[in-house]
């Protein structure tokens, strides 16, 4: 045998022995210890936003059981959710989020539908080095890599592409806006949209506000009523944007309105019915639009269990507790808060998308669709036709 | 002058709620010297029995009307006779009593979230007379009228019997004095159900118009009343249901205002500074006496 023979060969079985012990690796040794593994939950189940608050915690308790059933995780992994009731409640959710993170067993935690909360947990969880997954706030900037994520498809980036649709189809010359007052992310989705329609030389013709506890919004409709404006943007909460909508309808206004996903759950369109037919929103997800395997999938597993449809708040619930599982899958032994923080900054993606298409950017969760869907007068969401 | 008659109305349509909450709120206090936390919650709870009411017997709008009346008048004698009449036998003072009532606010408010499942429900389209009545020369909602037509027959009525009935005249005495009442033949005990139910049933009825009016039927709708209710009761005064009715509806057509031509932001700093005014400059409110202890 030549040297020169001596040396391919050599290489090749060196080669050989490091393939095969990498997948040996990879099929026995890359996986974590067996037992229950923890993921401490402040949820939103009672308080103002519980409407959206059950359907999170509903969908993270449904990626659990669909993790622990298929085994992904490895021969006696689980996964296990512990609820700390918040109550959208900033010292509530602090004292219940206190609890999780001193719980050693607790290797990750989720959290949050209002932005000031998520702001407020963001240091303990930094503090005590856990991983912390938004899975309602919608300020942009919440993540901080490798420790805090958000799974919160952010409605602003839907919003402008709904705006600049809304211009190019229906060419408004005036616009009049519905904001909430005393919401800063709605202000900011407000001032986005705003932006583009005042680009495209549509005139802002007035701007009606609400605070967030309100509840009687004819004053509103009627003020922008007056203005004859061709478009009204809705950029509140679910209840003010389905009073509104429902008092402008009432009121004998035909005119074109358009809103947010605040208005996707089914619950919305049985409080309020026909009035919110044909006004269009932008949606990360809604299961009458579910088209992907894995999209249909959740679907059918949430409905069996809960006899609901899946909003979107339900999806991005399941999705934080796969972002987690995903980060648990790239590890092995018995892995630290540390450790699955750095396995879950090391992700782009997040498998089991319900969403039909995302990434993550620096913790963010970015939906690459835009769904522009609205209510059929017959309770169903379908594709919007202007 | 459209906009500033429509913006009138809904005014008066939301101050009417006010009015109507602040006038079961008012008797509760003046009979009773209870600042009751709990008052809201009456209101939440009877749009949710008539809600109930209305959707498994398909009731119309008069007996869903009747069935929110008698829900908040026997949520009323059920928190009554279980916080507040063993607080009375046993003497104690007003501050005993404001904590009892915010203990049933709390359990009664967590009860109807999960009543409602956490969701803000609203009646349906069939179960109220949700038209217009004109929409010339501005919109006119049959609701809005309603619920400023039962603002005035309730505060006729309640002026009416409170100042020139025997049953009137048993409430002013034990809301002055249960013992003394009680040696002039005053059935004090039956004199506070008798207000405790009548109190809840006005609120419940304020509760089911503010469901209809704002298709809102949640935990939230009793805490929207509360705290607009109170400031009713002390602009208008304790003693006399007129100026609470006045109240209420100033202060409905103060918010409304307020947010059509200065700011929705300030609206609520507006109506807490004229609280506040009042509370300063007469404290006995619009129809109150200077002299007036309660009742």
């Amino acid at each position: 045998m030549t040297t020169f023979r001596k040396i391919v060969s050599a290489g090749l079985v060196s080669a050989g022995m490091l393939i095969g012990g990498t997948l040996g690796m990879t099929s026995a040794a890359m996986a974590i210890d067996p037992g229950t593994y923890k993921i401490g939950w402040v949820a939103d189940r009672t308080g103002v936003v519980a409407f959206a608050g059950v359907s999170y915690a509903q969908g993270g308790q449904l990626a659990v059981e669909e993790i622990n059933a298929s085994g992904k995780l490895g021969d006696g992994v689980k996964l296990e959710i512990v609820e700390r009731e918040g109550a959208s409640e900033p010292a509530r959710s602090i004292q219940g989020y206190n609890q999780l993170v001193a719980d050693r067993e607790i290797i990750a935690t989720a959290c949050c539908i209002f932005s000031g909360i998520a702001g407020a947990l963001k240091p303990i969880a930094k503090n005590n080095g856990v991983p912390l997954v938004f899975y309602g706030a919608t300020m942009p900037n919440l993540p901080e890599l490798p420790l805090i994520y958000n799974v919160t498809s952010l409605p602003g980036v839907q919003e402008v592409a709904l705006s600049k649709y809304l211009v190019e189809v229906l060419k408004p010359k005036t616009v009049a806006y519905f904001v909430l007052a005393d919401n800063e992310a709605f202000q900011q989705r407000y001032k986005a949209s705003r932006e583009v329609f005042e680009a495209a030389g549509a005139e802002t013709v007035g701007v009606a506000t609400a605070l967030g506890h309100d509840t009687d919004f004819t004053a509103q409709a009627t003020q922008l009523i007056a203005l004859k404006p061709d478009l009204i943007m809705v950029y509140v909460t679910q209840i003010p944007a389905a009073g509104f909508i429902q008092a402008v309808r009432q009121r004998g206004w035909e005119g074109h309105m358009a809103t947010n996903e605040a208005i996707s759950p089914i619950a919305v369109w049985k409080k309020i019915g026909e009035a919110l037919a044909g006004v269009p929103f932008s949606v990360a997800f809604t299961a009458d639009t579910a088209e992907t395997p894995p999209a249909k999938a959740f679907v059918e597993n949430y409905r069996k269990k809960f006899g609901a449809d899946p909003d979107v708040y339900a999806a991005q619930g399941y999705t934080a507790v796969q972002l987690i599982a995903q980060g648990l899958e790239k590890l092995q032994g018995k892995p630290t808060r540390e450790q699955l923080a750095e396995a879950m900054a090391s992700l782009n993606t997040i498998e089991n998308d319900v969403f039909g298409g995302i990434k993550l950017v620096d913790g963010q969760l970015i939906t690459d669709k835009n769904n522009f869907v609205a209510w059929t007068r017959e309770g169903k969401i379908a594709p919007w036709k202007p | 002058m459209e906009l500033f008659a429509s913006q009138l109305l809904n005014g008066l349509s939301l101050g009417s709620l006010y009015a109507l909450f602040g006038i079961g709120f008012g008797l509760v206090f003046a009979t009773m010297g209870i600042l009751n936390a709990a008052q809201g919650c009456y209101a939440t709870w009877a749009a949710i029995i008539a809600l109930a009411a209305a959707e498994s017997l398909g009731l119309p709008f008069p007996l869903i009307i009747l069935a929110a009346v008698l829900g908040g008048g026997v949520v009323a004698i059920g928190v009554d006779q279980l916080g507040f009449q063993p607080l009375r036998a046993r003497k104690v003072d007003m501050l005993g009593a404001l904590i009892t009532s915010i203990a049933f606010w709390m359990i009664l408010d967590s009860l109807a979230g999960f009543a409602t499942g956490q969701q803000s429900l609203s009646f349906p389209a069939w179960s109220y007379p949700g038209y217009m009545l004109t929409t010339n020369p501005i919109p006119l909602p049959a609701m809005q009228i309603i619920s400023i037509s039962t603002l005035i027959v309730i505060t006729v009525a309640m002026h009416y019997m409170i100042a020139h009935t025997r049953l009137g005249s048993a409430i002013r005495a034990v809301g002055w004095n249960p013992v003394a009442a009680s040696l002039g033949g005053v059935n004090s005990r039956t004199i506070i159900l008798l207000t405790a139910a009548l109190a809840g049933a006005i609120s419940g009825l304020a509760g089911l118009l503010g469901g209809v009016l704002t298709s809102n039927v949640s935990f939230t709708l009793g805490q929207s009343l509360m705290l607009k209710g109170f400031a009713a009761v002390v602009v208008g005064g304790y003693t006399d249901v007129r100026g609470t009715a006045i109240a209420g509806l100033l202060l409905g057509v103060l918010e409304v205002f307020c947010g059509q031509y200065i700011s929705t932001a300030l609206r609520d700093g507006f109506t807490y500074s004229l609280l506040l005014l009042f509370l300063l400059v007469r404290p006995q409110g619009l129809f109150g006496s200077r002299g007036f202890i309660r009742a």
